[in-house]
């Protein structure tokens, strides 16, 4: 699928802002299954300075600075990807997860940048109460595979979408113990269950497609930045992506923007302002296809 | 510490001999007199205290004083050469090391060194990765190991410091002032001297520069006065010349670094950091806004500044990448590890693992990854608490290390009865000088291990050093480095360097003094009256004159102001103003910490004077309890210290802009005390005018010129004229306001609207006299028409040093993070 994505982060300040430095994660990441056809940053006011590069997990990132005083700073992403994720093997001829696990840990040929996220990060701390969610889809011997879909289809079984329950800084043990968050707290329960058993998992930010297929029920996560997960099943099959938001493994309908170890990593729009008081933020998502279907 | 094998003493060898390098040592110090070691031992501690190496803080810091003992320790040549050369290889690995974490991670792709050390390690800063990083190599610049002397006679290595090598101020100050409290010692032997490591350090700085920068500036950053190791990088920023700033003084425009000057921006081409990694850029690393340069790391990342260490070093003071050594070597460097490390095991291997839970008694465990986290010792631990540590081993292995039990060597240390044998570890300081060359500091920092010391983690913040000398074999070795050509620098002599902070710590340092003097005036005029058995009524109003005067300088409240003369409501209320928390026990914190922030541009003369003279006035004013002759002992005492301040600071600084604001804040509060206490002293029926003008000169320090002028008769007139518009008089609001107008004009170089505000101030003030002597007979009636004109006066003095604040402070708005909490949300409400 060909899509155009366009997201608009809006800030807008009581006070002027004297000066501001941003770091942007606004540009999709090239995979092979994904290509970049054409992306551009916008920003307004004009930056004084703007810098492209790579950042340590080969994201894209964009350093700019605004050094005269501005009351509103904006920035448009705009792209056009095409996508397509590879199909996951048969869940029955992945390897157990234990075995997963122990590659992992062994780091080496093979295994070493998987290694990087079976440890604990800020953001999705592993512990036994996340361990002990995560159990029952572990039981001994199991594929991979057939675990991490368990343990996707449960949370949208056990857990509640709902918004303004949790921010940011919401613990994950909070998130489980309330049963209720966005696709970021999901996320992030997820990635901790699946570190707590050696399982290297990766948070990933991007965008799901605004309107579903025709016959298909609406996404939830549409309409902003979204976030889902991406689990390792070992060298031989590398990794794959599982959006427990959507119980969905993820194929065609979305845009990976960047990955990281959670989403301090990759925080799409971030920035030390001087100045500015009191601030809002207002932030327009949309991905529709480009092709007729 | 354990183990059962016999402690080796540097001194002694193995026949129970002297090792020759210390024997004329030992007979230098034998021709002491009776006593001289513990003597000896005594004026070191006495000098460490009046140079004020520790901190003038009261708290935690200034009993955590490092102790330095009078016996050194002693390295011969050869010793210190083979020491040299094993730790420059050993800094030459870990620069090796730390550009393929930063780099390609070849390393970790092979299996050579396992994913926690890098992964799991807090040390590797993740922005600090990129491709090409040739530009920001060598990553190490600087670098000290802890070592110790096992049993076979071998000095091995401890840990690794990669990052911050702290002590190295301590090293340098030991050998100062041993130099001075026994110069005996030095003449045992030939010493070799520590200054040309500092300026072959000062010379590597400045190379590091982009090519062809022609006088680079170099900057230290600091945590600031908060920080424990304060002392050291004040101290290397002046042995190094650098500028010492904190995060807050730089900032980054155009992709550039810049210091924040009265001046404007100054750029900025080499940072010395002796921050944490992650503090230095609030953008990239999480953190408080409120701390770090936004833009730092990116500034650093495209080459516009060059920082040492890189802010990812940490990553290779992991205590379990010793055990990685021995086979890095011959890889990285082609070459044997010629120095072991203690035996380290990194419990990540299920062999390694075995071994120490099988034997756990010779084990200390240390966390893999953290170098400053101290070690445990398994056989000193209770039985539950070491179950819990082994389960949690076995279900985190990756995270541990383990090294093995060692005893330290003994050196001998002055003891009440002579010398006294204790175990030491001995830390080592190299520095890049260029390329693959590394140059170790000709000397270092002996720590004696006391009980609890656990020997690895963070240096701790007090104990005994010794001193280490380096000997030569010779004397011809002992000569500085070869003369290196310096282009000729521009001859400077402006104020216009000064950081903005610094100016603003200055200028708050001189009027918190005064305020303090002032203050000490106000509350010894009271008493003098309070303690003089049944007060005349003309005593009576003076009193209530004074309490008026000491509230409006917020020395007391209100209410004991108001309250009736004779009851103790005052004098309570005074002696409450001294205490720690009161008012004026206030100032005196504050006094002790601006100068601690402002030490670096105080001569050292006068940060010990000021130490010392403001340590016995708080002392005094701390003991007064509820003694008024006890209060008016401390008054005096204050005000022979704010005295002292002034005259030292008229001595000793020069009349560039630290002095300048000094000075200029002293100026602006005393001008502002002077109005104040005149309007409420002329407040009052003309009639009674006399008591008034009699405690003006009191305060302002002129009744004896006054007798001198016109004998006893006191008349509005002349009074007034002496204290407020005779500019000759130093006590005078005329004086404060032409030193302000001159200060203001100096600072900026040109007249400019603050100097007009100061000089009409000033113009205005004596205006007032010149009405009031006009007044001819009825000048006392005029005189009482002034206490409004006063107040109006001190208004204006608030607002010009409003303005002067804002015009060369530049308060910045506070800082914000954006993104990391309600960013990205808009469905969320902030976070509260």
């Amino acid at each position: 699928m060909i899509y155009r994505v366009r997201h608009t982060t809006t800030y807008a300040y009581a006070e002027p802002v004297d000066l501001a430095t941003h770091m942007l994660h606004l540009t999709p990441r090239v995979l092979p299954y994904q290509e970049v056809i054409a992306s551009r940053i916008v920003a307004e006011p004009e930056p004084s300075g703007l810098r492209q590069g790579e950042d340590h997990f080969g994201n894209r990132v964009t350093w700019l600075s605004v050094d005269t005083p501005h009351a509103t700073f904006e920035v448009t992403t705009e792209a056009d990807v095409s996508v397509s994720f590879p199909v996951p093997p048969p869940a029955d001829q992945t390897p157990p997860w234990e075995e997963v696990a122990a590659a992992a840990r062994a780091g080496g040929p093979g295994a070493w940048e998987a290694a990087e996220f079976c440890f604990d990060s800020m953001l999705a701390p592993s512990g036994a109460e996340v361990h002990a969610y995560a159990a029952p889809s572990f039981a001994p011997g199991r594929p991979i595979l057939a675990a991490l879909a368990d343990l996707n289809a449960r949370f949208g079984r056990d857990f509640t979408f709902r918004t303004g329950v949790t921010n940011i800084s919401t613990p994950v043990v909070q998130v489980l113990n309330q049963r209720a968050g966005v696709c970021q707290d999901f996320t992030h329960v997820m990635i901790a269950g699946l570190r707590s058993h050696g399982i290297p998992a990766r948070y990933v930010s991007g965008y799901i497609r605004t309107r579903p297929r025709p016959g298909q029920p609406r996404r939830r996560g549409a309409d902003q930045s979204h976030a889902w997960v991406s689990a390792w099943m070992g060298p031989a099959h590398g990794w794959v992506d599982l959006d427990p938001t959507n119980d969905l493994i993820v194929s065609d309908e979305h845009v990976v923007l960047a990955w990281g170890r959670d989403f301090a990593d990759i925080s799409p729009v971030r920035g030390v302002i001087l100045g500015g008081g009191p601030h809002g933020v207002s932030v327009g998502v949309d991905l529709e296809p480009l092709e007729a279907e | 510490m354990t183990g059962g094998a016999p402690y080796l003493d540097e001194m002694v060898d193995g026949c129970g001999g002297i090792r020759p390098p210390w024997r004329s040592l030992l007979a230098a110090l034998r021709s002491l007199p009776e006593g001289g070691l513990t003597d000896a031992a005594n004026r070191l501690d006495r000098a460490f205290e009046e140079e004020g190496v520790t901190s003038l803080l009261p708290g935690p810091d200034s009993m955590g004083i490092w102790r330095c003992d009078p016996v050194p320790l002693l390295l011969s040549a050869g010793e210190f050469a083979a020491l040299e050369t094993a730790l420059a290889q050993r800094a030459r690995l870990l620069e090796a090391i730390l550009g393929d974490l930063y780099g390609p991670q070849t390393l970790l792709a092979d299996g050579a060194l396992p994913p926690a050390l890098a992964f799991a390690n807090p040390g590797f800063l993740r922005p600090c990765r990129m491709p090409g990083l040739h530009h920001r190599r060598p990553l190490l610049h600087f670098y000290a190991a802890d070592l110790v002397r096992s049993p076979d006679g071998a000095w091995r290595v401890l840990s690794d410091r990669t990052t911050g090598a702290a002590g190295i101020g301590y090293a340098r100050e030991n050998r100062r002032m041993l130099a001075r409290v026994l110069p005996e010692a030095f003449r045992s032997g030939s010493v070799r001297q520590l200054r040309p490591f500092f300026e072959a350090w000062t010379d590597a700085l400045q190379a590091l520069a982009p090519d062809g920068t022609p006088a680079p500036r170099i900057a230290l950053l600091t945590p600031g006065t908060a920080s424990p190791l304060w002392f050291e990088h004040m101290y290397l920023s002046r042995e190094l010349s650098c500028a010492l700033v904190e995060g807050a003084d730089l900032t980054v425009r155009g992709g550039a670094v810049f210091l924040k000057t009265l001046k404007g921006l100054s750029p900025v081409d080499v940072i010395l950091r002796r921050t944490e990694g992650p503090s230095i850029d609030p953008v990239e690393f999480t953190g408080d806004g409120a701390h770090g340069v936004p833009g730092l790391m990116d500034a650093l990342r495209a080459g516009a500044v060059r920082m040492v260490n890189d802010p990812g070093t940490a990553a290779a003071q992991a205590p379990a990448l010793a055990a990685f050594l021995p086979a890095l070597a011959p890889r990285l460097l082609g070459e044997t590890l010629r120095m072991a490390s203690v035996r380290t095991m990194w419990l990540g291997e299920e062999q390694a693992r075995e071994q120490v839970l099988s034997d756990p008694a010779n084990w200390l465990i240390r966390p893999a990854t953290d170098g400053t986290a101290p070690a445990t010792a398994l056989a000193e631990m209770r039985e539950d608490a070491r179950r819990s540590l082994l389960a949690r081993i076995v279900a985190r292995p990756w995270a541990y290390a383990a090294t093995a039990a060692v005893s330290p060597s003994t050196a001998p240390c002055a003891g009440s009865d002579g010398m006294t044998p204790k175990p030491v570890v001995l830390r080592m300081f190299l520095i890049n000088e260029h390329g693959d060359r590394w140059r170790a500091m000709t000397g270092g920092l002996a720590r004696v291990v006391e009980e609890a010391d656990r020997l690895a983690g963070r240096l701790p913040r007090h104990g005994l050093s010794k001193d280490v000398w380096v000997l030569s074999e010779d004397t011809t070795d002992i000569v500085g480095p070869v003369a290196i050509t310096i282009p000729p620098m521009p001859v400077r002599r402006t104020a216009g360097d000064l950081p903005s902070r610094v100016a603003d710590h200055l200028y708050w340092l001189g009027r918190y003094v005064e305020r303090l003097e002032s203050a000490a005036r106000l509350i010894r005029a009271a008493l003098t009256r309070l303690t003089r058995g049944a007060p005349l009524p003309r005593e009576l109003a003076e009193i209530r004159t004074l309490a008026a005067c000491l509230a409006d300088a917020g020395v007391i409240a209100r209410e004991a102001a108001n309250a009736p003369p004779g009851t103790a409501a005052l004098p309570e209320a005074l002696l409450r103003s001294v205490a720690e928390s009161g008012p004026v026990g206030g100032l005196f914190t504050h006094i002790a910490r601006l100068a601690d922030a402002v030490r670096d541009r105080l001569t050292g003369d006068m940060y010990a004077h000021l130490t010392q003279t403001l340590r016995s006035a708080r002392s005094d004013a701390q003991r007064v309890g509820r003694s008024l002759d006890a209060l008016v002992h401390a008054c005096v005492g204050t005000m022979r210290f704010s005295a002292g301040i002034a005259g030292i600071a008229a001595e000793n600084l020069v009349r560039g802009g630290g002095f300048l604001f000094l000075d200029l804040g002293r100026r602006i509060e005393r001008a502002q005390a002077i109005s104040a206490n005149l309007a409420n002293l002329l407040d009052v029926p003309a009639p009674r005018i006399e008591s008034g003008l009699r405690l003006g000169l009191e305060l302002c320090d002129s009744a004896i010129t006054y007798r001198t002028r016109y004998l006893t008769v006191l008349q509005a007139g002349p009074v007034l004229d002496l204290v407020m518009a005779d500019p000759a008089n130093p006590r005078a609001l005329a004086f404060q306001l032409s030193a302000a107008t001159r200060h203001l004009r100096d600072i900026a170089g040109q007249e400019d609207s603050l100097c007009e505000v100061a000089s009409n101030i000033g113009l205005d003030a004596a205006m007032l006299v010149t009405r009031v002597i006009a007044a001819g007979a009825a000048q006392a009636e005029e005189a009482a028409l002034l206490p409004e004109e006063l107040r109006r006066i001190e208004t204006r003095l608030g607002q010009l040093s409003d303005a002067l604040t804002r015009r060369y402070f530049a308060l910045l708005p506070a800082a914000q993070t954006l993104g990391l909490g309600d960013g990205e949300r808009s469905a969320i409400p902030a976070a509260a």
